[in-house]
């Protein structure tokens, strides 16, 4: 079984960048970006065939857009978005994966977002399709999209509570490890449905459901 | 513009009654009226108040119109799926598409597995093509740990996936026909694939989910007999094929319920996401074995066909032609398989270096993709996995409105969709 927490540290040591060392195929691409978004040679990473750059999360959109729209750029199509947990202490991930025939590497896009304020400007409207990306992200991690107009929870049911994706959402096996003992489970059932007949159950059962018994 | 007459309802007055009685008991109105915020009820979900903008637009009935559940038993949702389609009389105004029957949650159990158990985990994601589901990750992990898979191993990666893609394709044409009302096709479509299902099993010991895909190679070499049996599978697949082919293709019910059915331009089909042959269908040459090449396809000669319909149709033929590209790319791996070792040395429990990898294969569905961060650990730190009927799903509220409930399935089923892969 894992590591259940893992540590604090690990957007450290994840987040390590190598020297950029532009492998012979994605070098004309990393030249444009450097040409094009000097501010974000820092962030700037390549391996054998995918180029990525680091922005803020809210900057997402203005860069989303140039990199579809201007023509020398033109990722016109969005082949993934999805989030990752750095851990408690850390910060959201939104990455994108986007595709250009162009250049013959995929762009990576980390857009980084505030764990204790997890709001990123959605990205609809450039692709109508990182809607369900975005529900599941939502969904799963717990990050809100600003402008999405249906970010609902798209797997788990409409009363569901808990970001199941989170690192610090733990499987029932591992609530029962000796390193997690002590340690609630996050997921709680929503108890809508006990509230509206809160008439006929009493509040000690609805206090236990809600967790806080 | 919605008309505000009121149209009288017999049974208002019995709704009256209940919501009286329900209101003295405590609870909430059974229905509302047509026009205020309603259905919930009547497609059994709470009523509670709509979340987003979009949920309030389809979950509010205009005059006229009302909600109807599709699935999740439908026996054509292509798995376990509900689709809450608003209609009014026979005519569909919009669809909502509930998803999570089959969620299992594979990518936090990839994270909590082994690098090599994953392997196990995404078999079931898109079950009709499991090989796939494998060569992704596969990749993906190779990248994070530093090894190549022997040539051996990747040409019969190869030559496994383009099996694999055959009976995807042709199990697509029957169902396809299947959700019309024809059952025959979809018997043809399951004599092929168990002639090719019986190859895999024969290579890699199981029927549907292969486990096959090892880090650094494949489980098991591919010996003569499997050839032999490869060759007899060779000389009758052309035919078993046309076989299915002759029966739908020019079949005058099947051509009136595609042709100009579910029409998807390029434009919207690259911002919907859509990708493989749905996309190709609407005549946009993107796949992934040419736009990044992978495996050994660089070193293959195959076309990237498309059709421009963009209709149910044009996504029926693309099947048919894809299948012929890949009987002609098995020749040709077939003809170039190198001997030697099929499994790099790898330690039993691998761990990679901290980093990050994605990798994109298609799938007979589209674009798959893995993106596996490895924190150094035996397990992956995240593991993220984009299937393509779960991004394509979104094309059917767009082109069903305006359309025949009945045509919903018939549209559905031209986008191929498994809903294992869709749920994860």
């Amino acid at each position: 079984m894992a590591d259940l927490c893992r540590p604090r540290r690990a957007a450290d040591r994840l987040g390590r960048r190598r020297a950029l060392t532009a492998p012979a195929k994605a070098g004309a691409l990393v030249r444009l970006l450097l040409d094009r978004f000097p501010d974000l040679a820092a962030g700037l990473w390549t391996d054998e065939d995918s180029v990525e750059v680091t922005i803020d999360g809210g900057r997402n959109v203005a860069i989303l857009r140039a990199l579809r729209d201007e023509p020398d750029l033109n990722f016109w199509y969005l082949a993934d978005a999805a989030a990752v947990d750095y851990g408690p202490t850390e910060h959201f991930e939104v990455v994108y994966h986007l595709y250009s025939d162009r250049h013959p590497a995929w762009l990576r896009v980390r857009a980084t977002v505030n764990r204790d304020d997890p709001h990123i400007p959605s990205i609809t409207d450039l692709w109508e399709g990182a809607m369900f990306h975005e529900r599941e992200m939502y969904d799963m991690m717990g990050i809100v999209f600003d402008g999405n107009r249906d970010l609902r929870r798209i797997y788990m049911s409409p009363d569901y509570r808990s970001f199941p994706q989170r690192r610090d959402f733990l499987l029932p096996d591992d609530a029962a490890d000796s390193s997690a003992a002590g340690v609630r489970p996050l997921e709680r059932p929503e108890t809508w449905d006990l509230a509206r007949l809160s008439g006929n159950v009493s509040p000690e059962v609805i206090a236990h459901a809600e967790g806080e018994a | 513009m919605t008309s505000e007459v009121k149209i009288p309802d017999p049974l208002d007055l019995e709704r009256a009654e209940e919501d009286r009685l329900r209101l003295a008991a405590g609870l909430a109105r059974a229905r509302q009226a047509a026009g205020e915020y309603a259905g919930f009820e009547s497609v059994g979900l709470p009523d509670r108040p709509p979340q987003t903008e979009r949920e309030r637009e389809v979950y509010t009935l205009r005059e006229g119109e009302m909600l109807v559940n599709m699935g999740p038993q439908h026996p054509s949702t292509h798995g376990v799926m509900r689709l809450v389609v608003k209609v009014r009389g026979e005519v569909v105004t919009d669809v909502d598409p509930v998803l999570g029957y089959l969620h299992r949650g594979i990518e936090k159990l990839c994270e909590n597995a082994t690098y090599t158990t994953v392997m196990t985990y995404v078999d079931p994601m898109d079950y009709l093509s499991a090989m796939h589901n494998e060569h992704a990750p596969a990749i993906a992990f190779e990248k994070l740990f530093g090894i190549r898979a022997p040539r051996r191993a990747e040409y019969i990666r190869a030559l496994v996936v383009e099996l694999n893609r055959i009976f995807s394709h042709g199990l697509m044409m029957g169902f396809l026909a299947l959700d019309m009302g024809g059952i025959t096709p979809i018997l043809y479509g399951f004599i092929n694939r168990d002639e090719v299902v019986d190859l895999l099993s024969a290579i890699s010991g199981q029927r549907m989910l292969f486990n096959f895909f090892r880090v650094g190679g494949v489980n098991f070499d591919a010996n003569d007999e499997f050839f032999s049996r490869l060759g007899t599978w060779r000389s009758n697949v052309v035919k078993t094929i046309e076989m299915s082919e002759h029966v739908i293709t020019d079949n005058e019910v099947f051509r009136a319920r595609t042709i100009g059915m579910g029409v998807l331009s390029g434009r919207d089909a690259i911002a919907l996401g859509v990708s493989g042959p749905n996309l190709r269908a609407s005549g946009v040459p993107f796949d992934v074995r040419k736009a990044h090449p992978y495996s050994i396809y660089p070193e293959l000669e195959f076309e990237v066909v498309t059709q421009s319909g963009g209709d149910s149709n044009a996504r029926y033929l693309q099947r048919i032609a894809e299948i012929k590209q890949s009987i002609h790319l098995i020749d040709q791996i077939v003809d170039k398989m190198p001997h030697g070792p099929v499994q790099a040395q790898v330690p039993g429990i691998i761990r990679p270096k901290p980093g990050r990898a994605y990798a994109a294969v298609e799938s007979p569905r589209g674009l798959y993709s893995v993106y596996a961060i490895s924190d150094g650990g035996p397990n992956p730190y995240r593991f993220r996995m984009r299937d393509p009927s779960f991004v394509s799903l979104q094309a059917i509220p767009k082109l069903m409105p305006g359309r025949l409930i009945a045509d919903t399935m018939a549209v559905m089923a031209s986008f191929d969709p498994v809903m294992g892969g869709v749920d994860k």
